[in-house]
């Protein structure tokens, strides 16, 4: 933990909060001014200022320390110069890349799909609905089912052991092994399973994290804090999921159960030491949250009858998931210094193609810089990140001679859970 | 003449606005009653359960304030209920359970910042009764917040309390005649004897209204917490 006194470090944070809420001109004035009695922002303005600081610094206890002191900038960087942030990293931003860049390297992927696939009009069919209604209302091409004999588990083995075969690494290396899936609910648990396929030794450690389509980011935040806290060197994170055994004709509806596909992927991260490789990325941050404002827009529940009872309301999902990408993607570029349009791409949620084309409209990014994962697999919850961050890890390695960019990493859950992150080439 | 049971009084800036409950045959609804000039009053002797004589002219005030009503002369107490009891009204005058159905219309989340909003077209009125599953007060750089979990599950965060009473117990739990360590003092009320006061209360109740347009867009907040608090509360921390 260490204090924050340099002011300049905070500075340009301030100033791209102060001007998202008061708009892009407003004016940076006198840092002493009182900016609710001069007008400059009223009081909901100015609590909207502080938290949207608040979640870009990390500091969530600004607007509890700025109570009984002029509403102003200067107050807000005594605060900021009082306070002990509590991250790894002590100045904001560039320290904190170096801290993180010191810690743990995303060293090898690998990303398997389901397959078998299946045109969406062969979906429509299937689920009852008129032909061609997936393709046209969700931009849905095709999906990824797996087959008889692919599962969760075969999967998630598949991803994981070419993972672990790209960087040379063996099994026994593994300290933890952290598995997500948001289909899988047998015991024993996703995590113990892969542990005993892979070979693990019996003292890896097997951990299965929630999250459903968060589960990817939730996993690497977990593993990043075993490896820069020395717990561990080098953990396995694993996502699998299989949902065309549980989003079935008959179970669900073709809107929602239409939209998913089965997949899995595996990511090896290890602590940073002399060999790593040209061309690996570093874990940057992670943070997250839960928006629950938007907790009644999905809802997924076993009906005593066997059947599922699915509360899924497209409209308001489609709303929430578009405003709350863009916040976590805006929030990204606010606390890593690292301009969207400098990213080699962005590895998020893809609820529907639609839907990730529209995100990629509101940010004014080319569609590309999306990898296409729900067009061709459909929705693979939390593999849907895991595949994409797969890809673009695959596309910034052909780029040889070229300089690869940031990776941008957001997704989010039922709840609303949300969260966001990025990664660096190291 | 008109007979208004007074359920909100809220208070943003020097200026007070005010809501009754008028019953008008088997229906009780919600009326604000403004002067001619302003929507607001800026001397409002009276307080949440009397029952003031009123006359109010019809007004065709815009959406989503479509409670308002024009005072065409002053007020004349006639009665008081108790809290419960207005609780009890309250309950039968417009309520809602879930996000959506508050203000009949969707509620848009800031993109940069906090609170949430409606447009003005599309809410259908400007004030709404709900119960609360849990409720939690803070001071954010002075300002009074509440964050709160509707019986949807849905929560809503950073909600600006407007009530006046709420607003005048924080000002007096601060007042520097209190001796010292007055916030920490205030806080550890708001985060431990608050719950029992108020949400173990059997008319806990809250309402939430919408702002008149700003920058074309009503946001939410706080305008009533029932119970309201006691100034005896005040001697307890």
């Amino acid at each position: 933990m260490a204090s924050i006194k340099d002011r300049s470090h905070w500075r340009r944070l301030v100033e791209e909060c102060f001007r998202r809420e008061a708009g892009a001109e407003a004016p940076i004035s006198d840092p002493a001014q009182d900016l609710i009695e001069t007008g400059v922002l009223d009081s909901m303005g100015w609590v909207s200022f502080l938290r949207a600081l608040e979640s870009a610094s990390g500091l969530s206890e600004l607007g509890a320390r700025l109570t009984e002191r002029t509403p102003s900038l200067e107050s807000i960087f005594q605060v900021f110069s009082e306070a002990d942030i509590p991250s790894a990293g002590a100045k904001f931003p560039e320290a904190r890349h170096a801290a993180t860049r010191a810690y743990v390297i995303l060293r090898s992927s690998c990303a398997v799909v389901g397959s078998r696939t299946i045109p969406s009009n062969e979906i429509d069919r299937a689920f009852g609905m008129p032909e061609g209604k997936l393709r046209l209302r969700a931009g849905i091409e095709s999906l990824a089912y797996a087959t008889e004999s692919e599962n969760e588990l075969t999967l998630g083995v598949r991803a994981a052991q070419q993972a672990l075969h790209a960087a040379a690494c063996g099994a026994q290396e593994l300290d933890w092994i952290i598995a997500t899936s948001e289909t899988y609910s047998n015991y024993p648990s996703l995590s113990a399973q892969l542990h005993s396929q892979l070979l693990a030794r019996e003292t890896c450690g097997a951990l299965d994290v929630g999250g459903a389509c968060l589960g990817l980011l939730n996993g690497l935040a977990v593993a990043q804090g075993f490896i820069a806290s020395g717990q561990a060197r080098t953990i396995a994170v694993v996502t699998s999921d299989v949902h065309s055994r549980i989003f079935k004709p008959g179970r669900v509806a073709g809107e929602f159960g239409g939209l998913f596909g089965d997949g899995a992927s595996a990511f090896l991260l290890r602590a940073k030491n002399d060999s790593t490789p040209q061309h690996a990325y570093a874990l940057g941050e992670f943070f997250f949250g839960c928006a629950g404002q938007y907790a009644g827009a999905i809802r997924v529940s076993n009906a005593t009858d066997g059947t599922l009872d699915v509360h899924f309301d497209g409209e308001a999902l489609s709303r929430a998931a578009i405003t709350r990408m863009e916040k976590v993607i805006l929030d990204v570029e606010l606390r890593s210094g690292l301009l969207r349009s400098s990213a080699q791409g962005l590895a998020t949620h893809q609820p529907n193609p639609r839907l990730v084309t529209l995100l990629a409209k509101q940010l004014g990014l080319a569609s590309d810089k999306f990898p296409s994962v729900a067009r061709i697999f459909g929705n693979l919850g939390s593999s849907t990140c895991g595949v994409a961050l797969d890809a673009i890890l695959q596309s910034a390695r052909s780029l040889y001679a070229r300089r690869s960019g940031p990776i941008f990493l957001a997704s989010l859950g039922p709840g609303l859970l949300f969260g966001g992150g990025w990664l660096i080439p190291a | 003449m008109t007979k208004l049971l007074i359920t909100e009084i809220t208070r943003m800036g020097p200026a007070f606005c005010v809501i009754g409950l008028q019953r008008e045959k088997d229906r009780i609804r919600s009326v604000r009653p403004v002067t001619a000039t302003a929507n607001s009053w800026m001397h409002f002797p009276y307080r949440r359960g009397d029952v003031l004589e009123c006359d109010l002219a019809p007004f065709s005030g815009s959406k989503p304030h479509v409670e308002d009503r024009v005072s065409t002369r002053g007020f004349e107490k006639e009665s008081a209920v108790p809290e419960p009891e207005v609780v009890t009204y309250l309950r039968k005058a417009e309520i809602a359970s879930s996000l959506e159905d508050l203000f009949g219309c969707v509620l848009h989340e800031n993109k940069t910042g906090s609170g949430l909003f409606a447009k003005p077209p599309e809410a259908k009125r400007s004030v709404c009764g709900t119960v609360t599953q849990n409720l939690r007060l803070e001071l954010c750089a002075n300002e009074l917040r509440a964050t709160l979990a509707l019986p949807s599950g849905e929560v809503l965060r950073d909600l600006p309390v407007v009530d006046r009473d709420w607003r005048d117990f924080i000002e007096a739990a601060l007042a520097i005649g209190r001796g010292t360590n007055r916030l920490a003092r205030l806080e550890r009320f708001l985060n431990s004897q608050f719950q029992s006061k108020v949400l173990s209360c059997p008319h806990h109740f809250i309402r939430l209204g919408l702002t008149r347009p700003y920058r074309d867009l009503c946001w939410l907040m706080l305008d009533t917490l029932i119970p309201l608090p006691r100034h005896d509360w005040l001697e307890e921390f």
